[in-house]
């Protein structure tokens, strides 16, 4: 079962950035897809923690390379082959079930997609629309969109690592709301590297990152970093200025928006203050 | 493929990363200064004198650690001991030609190499010898920073 898990866990990432590299409809599907596959991880998970057993979040690096996005569609639907073969590691048949019947509708959405070219995705060309940037500006953004997209990632691994190991429903509001917002940045910032041509799955997390035993140093370490991450967002937004004036209105409204998670993370450490 | 090239690549796709669930040894180099640290495995082959057959590594750290141990660590692979030391000796001795803040991060990793392969001659003798860590010395501030630190009143 922990392959099993390990699998899904791939093909989440699989199906969520072959979202980044669709420009067309597709890619609100393939959104939709990962979103599934995400909750399917969670099930497992939820199982492991039901039976005792240990387990982490490692996985195998996720080629995406392709030039056309049927490609991708194709391994994405290998990865789904694959997993069904191993549904029967989970002896929870609710779970296994209710998996089994959204492939069977996935895969025959999958099969006929429309093919895009994605080969812009890769091309590490590192522009952006019709936006002129200086080189400055470019390597700033290109450093800025790798640390953050494997940072969000983190985040949302950690917090639902956090979520699924605790039973305190205050809490699991908070964790949830900022994996939610997690999403969302992960989202934004794939969407501008798979347009930069840099597009990249990120690497697997250390365990002791999300199994930590402290959760109150846990926060106060993240508030601490959400004021790291929100005077990056302001130094890129001062650096890429110049270029443009989208870009840096862009990272002020994610700077801005680093005050919320901070707001949520101070109101996790006080509750468990309080407790 | 241009320096450039090869460096996005090292970004987009870093090679050798990820535990290794049968390494013969781990080290670790650790930066006290931010709690980034970086593990190398390694798997050994002992012909007439230890070869690092496979090696791989995981870091909590930025982008630079990680192209850092994506170069070091495909350099390392099917050296002996003796070409492994060398390297880590030729990638400390150029620290002071780079910004600190890479300088750190590379310093990271050759010592995290020095840590596996230590641990592996240690572990020759005593097969419960723990992992070592080495701390390193590099200073990540960058400049700009430790000036206008110094101009703080």
């Amino acid at each position: 079962m922990k392959i099993l898990f390990k699998e899904v866990h791939e093909l989440f990432l699989a199906t969520q950035f072959a979202g980044f590299m669709s420009k067309s409809r597709n890619r609100q599907e393939l959104y939709e897809f990962a979103n599934i596959f995400f909750k399917h991880f969670t099930w497992l998970e939820n199982d492991f923690i039901k039976n005792g057993i240990t387990y982490n979040y490692n996985i195998n690096q996720i080629p995406i390379k392709v030039t056309k996005l049927s490609q991708m569609l194709n391994n994405i639907i290998q990865r789904i082959e694959s997993i069904e073969d191993k549904l029967s590691s989970c002896r929870d048949g609710d779970i296994t079930h209710r998996m089994q019947s959204d492939f069977n509708y996935i895969k025959l959405v999958l099969q006929n997609m429309e093919d895009e070219d994605v080969s812009s995705s890769f091309d590490t060309k590192r522009d952006y629309l019709d936006i002129k940037l200086s080189n400055e500006a470019r390597d700033a953004l290109t450093l800025f969109l790798f640390e953050e997209s494997y940072k969000e990632y983190e985040l949302i691994m950690v917090y639902n690592y956090s979520k699924a190991n605790s039973s305190d429903a205050f809490l699991n509001r908070i964790f949830q709301i900022l994996i939610d917002e997690s999403f969302f940045h992960l989202r934004s910032f794939g969407q501008m590297m798979s347009e930069m041509g840099i597009l990249a799955v990120p690497r697997s997390i250390m365990e002791e990152v999300y199994k930590f035993n402290d959760l109150k140093q846990f926060l106060k370490n993240g508030i601490a970093e959400e004021i790291g991450a929100k005077e990056e967002c302001k130094k890129l937004a001062n650096t890429i200025s110049s270029s443009s004036e989208y870009f840096a209105s862009f990272f002020t409204f994610i700077n801005n928006q680093e005050n919320y998670h901070i707001a949520l993370m101070e109101e996790a450490l006080n509750y468990i203050n309080r407790l | 493929m241009n320096a450039d090239a090869q460096l996005m690549e090292h970004m987009m796709n870093p090679k050798n990363y990820g535990e290794m669930e049968d390494s013969d040894a781990i080290g670790m180099g650790k930066n006290p200064q931010n709690g980034e640290k970086v593990a190398i495995y390694i798997k050994v082959e002992e012909e007439n004198e230890p070869i690092i057959k496979d090696i791989s590594f995981q870091a909590i750290g930025c982008t630079t650690t990680i192209v850092a141990g994506s170069i070091i660590t495909s350099e390392a692979k099917g050296l002996t001991f003796t070409r492994a030391k060398e390297l880590i000796s030729v990638t400390l001795g150029m620290l002071d030609n780079i910004p600190p803040e890479d300088a750190a991060c590379s310093e990271m990793v050759a010592l995290a190499l020095q840590a596996s392969i230590d641990t592996y001659i240690e572990r020759q003798k005593d097969r419960d010898f723990p992992m070592i860590s080495y701390i390193i010395k590099t200073d990540c501030t960058p400049k700009e920073e430790e000036r206008r630190d110094e101009n703080t009143i």
